[in-house]
């Protein structure tokens, strides 16, 4: 789902893309644009979300209730789909940093492990 | 909110708003690729190098738009729509398959469902009043096999005195009742109840209260006779008013106070009965005059009587107390102490039985006929399906090659096998949706058939939707089932041989196809049996017109007078018959008018026992009947001489005798001139025998014309003052009914008017059960007939179209187009036979449980098997000849060129 412009292949894990478009939306609405250049910068250039992968999860984190999306004015004037976390957007993203919070850090152990 | 349920309110808000979603996701992604064509300008992109970097970033809008749509939608509902309309297109295409199809279902759901709504109202619904299984019914064991529901109101009161095991003995009887109203008297059905009716049956009542013992006397309860309403009664008559207890109501010339109104739901003890007024047994003397019942004591049986059980007691134990006390019940209620003993020579005793779902002498009646229909029915059902699977088999087969080709433009198969499940699905709820449209009608026509010339029983034909919800559902699940062979067949095996058989000329396929002739031969042995079955009834039914009634009915009007409220004496009497006899005979037409207290196929009974001076006394039925009777009725009058009117009550009492009971009384001898003697009542009154007529069936066109005699009616004590004209008449009977209303009015205002029927209609409202059976018998057999033909035409049709090129390549190989023929139609010919030979083998079997229905025909009769075999095997032929008439006209080049 995330293609990494390093040349070092790794599969990130499953979900992930979801959270990351859940913490993108922490500070406040974005458009699917502002979610991909976020995330772009966010990430010193790291990553980058295919737009085939990030519509689809938009939408279905929209279905499931995390995200809810208005209509509203980008910063060109334009008409653009803006997201915000809901409320239970918010709790799923905290339970997500946690969970990841702990994986990373299982990982961190592994790998220094002598 | 729980993450699915919001996903499908979600989804069920997109669904009306298929466009406007459409539009706002092409417009979300495009304002995505703006974004990015206007980054890669600020970057310093060359403008015309944009649109292809921005294209290739971004990839193709269209199939990510796709990929949203598929997110929002329900994948399930939308390709069921689809392939909803896909199925209806496909079955207006094949509209005979169609029409097939839904008409054995819904004949089959609906009948089924009507018949068994009926029998669960007749025979298996319990009656509708707290602890119904506490309930029973009393009988008495007398001579012979059936016991007897009816008893007499000495024994009944001395039941309900001495009820032991019972916490109550009620009585009820059914009455006609004329209420008086603002034009002139009406017939309303009543009941007429016991003291403790209502107590035992625990039903409250909707207003007022309900008849107590104290009403049950003679005379009634201190302020006057006491009625009960029923609910549909109080809305019809009173419409209602709330103050109707209080009210009075004229019943039978009489005053009665409304009591109380009972609740709809409760129909008393009688299943077939909606009496609207119930009133109190004792008022039955008041109500019915000169001619009441009560007075009649022990030789009236009219009351059924029921019981609830005390706490704790069985119906067994019940029934043994009751068989106890029979002795001393006897000895209370029947003074004829030569009549106990004779009876109890005979082992009379009383009985009991459970009584949750009321008595009803219908429910004796037409429990036979209507098992028997709902057999029938399930026999068509069945029937229907294996034809429906046949069918279904067959088309699938020949859309194999459809399915192959979709298979390979990409389907998956479970797509494939879903579609052709919506197909079934949608054939079974049509079907059934038509079922439950007809059952009401199928309803109606059967309830009428049934209950014949009963006026006032009444039948519920209310359909059972328990019932209806078993049949949909089965028939549903069936077509369903079926359907799935077809479609796992079709996609089971391999696609390219399928793609690469086609409709080639390999044999090796058709071999496989051995299911459908199985079923089509099943169904060939089903409709056999079916056929089989109409045929012994309707030949029992013809032999029974053809036995004979001893008299000639065609052409013979009745009518019937009700005199019982008249305050006439014997000699008033007759002059007002005579009068009408007169005016009757000038009417055009009019051959011969005679009159007759009984009339024969009535399932009337009036007799008594007879001898003639020292020998041994006969039970003779009885009629009483004026002058010209015989010639009339085209009865033979073989020796003696006729009645006449001069013969009046002054005179030697005259009796006629029938040739049986001639011979009864007396054998070897002429009866002519000699005396005979009623022996069972006190009067002992002897009659001289004046003629001797032909033998005339009595109670009903079943049993053998019993020993019998008739009485002058001009020598009538006028007791029982209603008797019936009897018209031979040219022509229509249409007119005869004014004139004879226009008569009475002339001659006795307060009589009401005489009902008409022809002898005729009470022959066959005699046969009714019979005739029911034969009815719907042969009904349900030319149904089986023309679904198996179309099942055989059907299937070989199917199969022969897909024999075209092998066919075209074997009259190329010079095969002449009788072979054709011969080939096709003994496909069909083997189905037949194996069908044939094991509906004979299955009818043989079954039809012994038609032997109680049939009158003078055996189960194996050869002429009915015989012609059962040759209708199948013409029908038979006929399906197959088309399929092979068409085959042989197939033209080999076109044919092969076809491959």
């Amino acid at each position: 789902m995330i293609r990494e412009k390093q040349e070092e292949p790794g599969e990130l894990i499953q979900g992930t893309l979801e959270m990351l478009v859940l913490k993108a939306l922490a500070r406040g609405p974005l458009h699917g644009y502002g979610v991909v250049e976020w995330i772009h910068q966010t990430s010193q250039q790291v990553l980058k979300v295919e737009e085939g992968a990030l519509y689809p999860a938009l939408h279905r984190l929209e279905l499931r209730g995390l995200l809810k999306a208005e209509w509203g004015a980008s910063e060109n004037n334009r008409r653009a789909k803006f997201y915000q976390l809901t409320a239970e957007g918010k709790k799923r993203l905290e339970a997500e940093s946690q969970r990841w919070a702990r994986l990373t850090a299982a990982v961190a152990f592994v790998m220094q492990a002598s | 909110m729980n993450g699915n349920l919001h996903e499908f309110l979600l989804r069920m808000k997109g669904l009306g708003r298929r466009q406007r979603m459409d539009r706002e996701m092409a417009e979300e992604l495009s304002f995505h690729e703006e974004m990015l064509r206007a980054k890669l300008l600020r970057e310093g992109m060359a403008p015309e190098d944009v649109d292809a970097a921005a294209r290739r970033q971004f990839g193709n809008a269209r199939r990510w738009q796709e990929r949203l749509r598929e997110l929002w939608q329900f994948r399930g509902v939308e390709n069921f729509a689809r392939d909803l309309r896909y199925a209806a297109r496909a079955l207006r295409r094949s509209p005979g398959f169609t029409t097939v199809a839904l008409l054995t279902l819904a004949l089959g759901v609906g009948a089924n469902t009507t018949v068994f709504s009926m029998i669960d109202g007749l025979l298996l619904r319990p009656l509708d009043v707290p602890h119904s299984d506490r309930l029973a019914v009393l009988s008495i064991k007398l001579r012979g096999p059936i016991p007897n529901y009816t008893f007499s109101e000495p024994m009944f009161r001395s039941l309900e005195r001495r009820h032991d095991a019972f916490a109550q003995v009620f009585a009820s009887s059914h009455a006609q009742l004329q209420v008086r109203g603002a034009d002139g008297n009406q017939e309303i059905t009543g009941q007429y109840v016991s003291a403790d009716f209502f107590s035992a049956l625990e039903t409250a009542p909707l207003l007022g209260r309900t008849l107590t013992p104290e009403d049950d006397r003679k005379g009634g309860n201190p302020a006057g006779f006491a009625v009960v309403i029923s609910e549909p009664f109080w809305q019809s008559w009173f419409g209602r008013a709330p103050d109707v207890v209080g009210r009075k109501l004229t019943l039978n010339n009489t005053l009665f106070t409304v009591v109380g109104v009972m609740p709809k739901r409760f129909i008393g003890t009688d299943p077939m009965q909606r009496p609207a007024l119930y009133v109190p047994l004792a008022t039955e003397r008041v109500l019915n005059g000169e001619r009441n019942m009560t007075d009649f004591g022990f030789h009236a049986w009219w009351l059924e009587v029921m019981g609830r059980l005390q706490p704790g007691v069985t119906t067994e134990q019940a029934s043994a107390s009751l068989g106890a006390s029979t002795h001393a019940v006897l000895e209370e209620s029947v003074p004829d102490a030569g009549w106990i003993k004779t009876q109890e020579t005979h082992h009379i005793q009383y009985m009991a039985e459970p009584g949750a779902k009321g008595f009803t002498y219908a429910r004796m009646a037409f429990r036979k006929p209507l098992v028997a229909v709902l057999a029938l029915c399930g026999g068509i059902l069945l029937l229907a399906c294996l034809n429906l699977a046949s069918l279904l088999m067959a088309r699938g087969a020949a859309r194999e090659r459809e399915l192959a080709t979709r298979l390979a433009m990409g389907a998956t198969k479970r797509r494939l096998t879903q579609q052709l499940l919506t197909e079934s699905l949608l054939i079974a709820v049509t079907g059934t949706a038509i079922g439950l449209a007809i059952a009401p009608l199928v309803a109606q026509a059967l309830a009428a058939l049934l209950l014949g010339g009963q006026r006032d029983a009444y039948l519920d034909t209310s359909l059972d939707i328990r019932v209806f919800a078993f049949a949909a559902a089965a028939s549903v699940l069936v077509t369903v089932l079926i359907g799935l062979v077809p479609a796992l067949q079709a996609t089971s095996s391999s696609l390219n041989e399928q793609i690469k058989s086609g409709s080639h000329a390999t044999q090796a396929h058709e071999r496989k196809r051995w299911l459908p002739r199985v079923l089509m031969s099943f169904e060939v042995a089903l409709a056999l049996m079916l056929v089989v079955g109409a045929g012994l009834l309707a030949a029992s039914l013809v032999r029974l017109y053809g036995s004979g009634a001893g008299f000639d009915a065609r052409g013979v009007q009745n009518i019937a007078f009700s005199m019982d409220h008249e305050k006439m004496d014997a000699d008033a009497l007759m002059r007002f018959y005579r009068t009408v006899s007169d005016g009757l005979s000038q009417l055009p037409g009019v051959r011969a008018v005679s009159f007759a207290r009984m009339i024969p196929l009535t399932q009337e009974v009036w007799d008594q026992d007879m001898a003639a001076p020292g020998k041994p006394s006969h039970d003779i039925d009885l009629n009483s009947v004026a002058p010209n009777y015989f010639s009339a009725m085209r009865i033979p009058l073989v020796e003696g001489r006729d009645f006449r009117w001069s013969d009046s009550p002054t005179a030697d009492k005259k009796i006629i005798l029938n040739q049986a009971s001639a011979k009864l009384l007396f054998p070897g001898e002429d009866p002519l001139g000699r005396l005979v003697k009623v022996t069972d009542d006190e009067k002992k009154a002897t009659y001289i025998v004046v003629g001797v007529a032909g033998d005339v069936k009595y109670e009903s066109m079943r049993e053998p014309a019993p020993a019998a005699a008739y009485f002058a009616m001009s020598q009538d004590d006028g007791k029982s003052p209603s008797y019936s004209a009897v018209v031979r008449m040219d022509g229509p009977a249409g007119p005869l009914a004014g004139a004879v209303r226009e008569l009475v009015k002339r001659t006795a205002p307060g009589v009401p008017a005489p009902v008409v029927t022809s002898m005729q209609t009470i022959m066959n409202d005699s046969l009714s059960a019979e005739r029911l059976m034969a009815l719907l018998s042969v009904f349900f057999a030319a149904c089986a007939l023309l679904v198996t033909a179309i099942g055989l035409y059907g299937t070989l049709a199917y199969a022969t179209a897909r024999r075209t090129s092998e066919i075209g390549i074997r009259m190329a190989l010079g095969a002449r187009r009788a072979q054709v023929v011969g080939m096709v139609c003994g496909q069909n010919a083997t189905v037949a036979l194996s069908g044939t030979v094991a509906g004979l083998v299955a009818a043989l079997l079954a039809s012994r449980a038609l032997a109680s229905f049939l009158y003078g025909t055996s189960v194996r009769d050869p002429l009915v098997l015989g012609g059962a075999i040759v209708a199948l095997a013409l029908i038979a032929t006929a399906a197959s000849l088309l399929p092979a008439l068409r085959a042989a006209r197939i033209d080999p080049m076109a044919a092969i060129r076809c491959e």
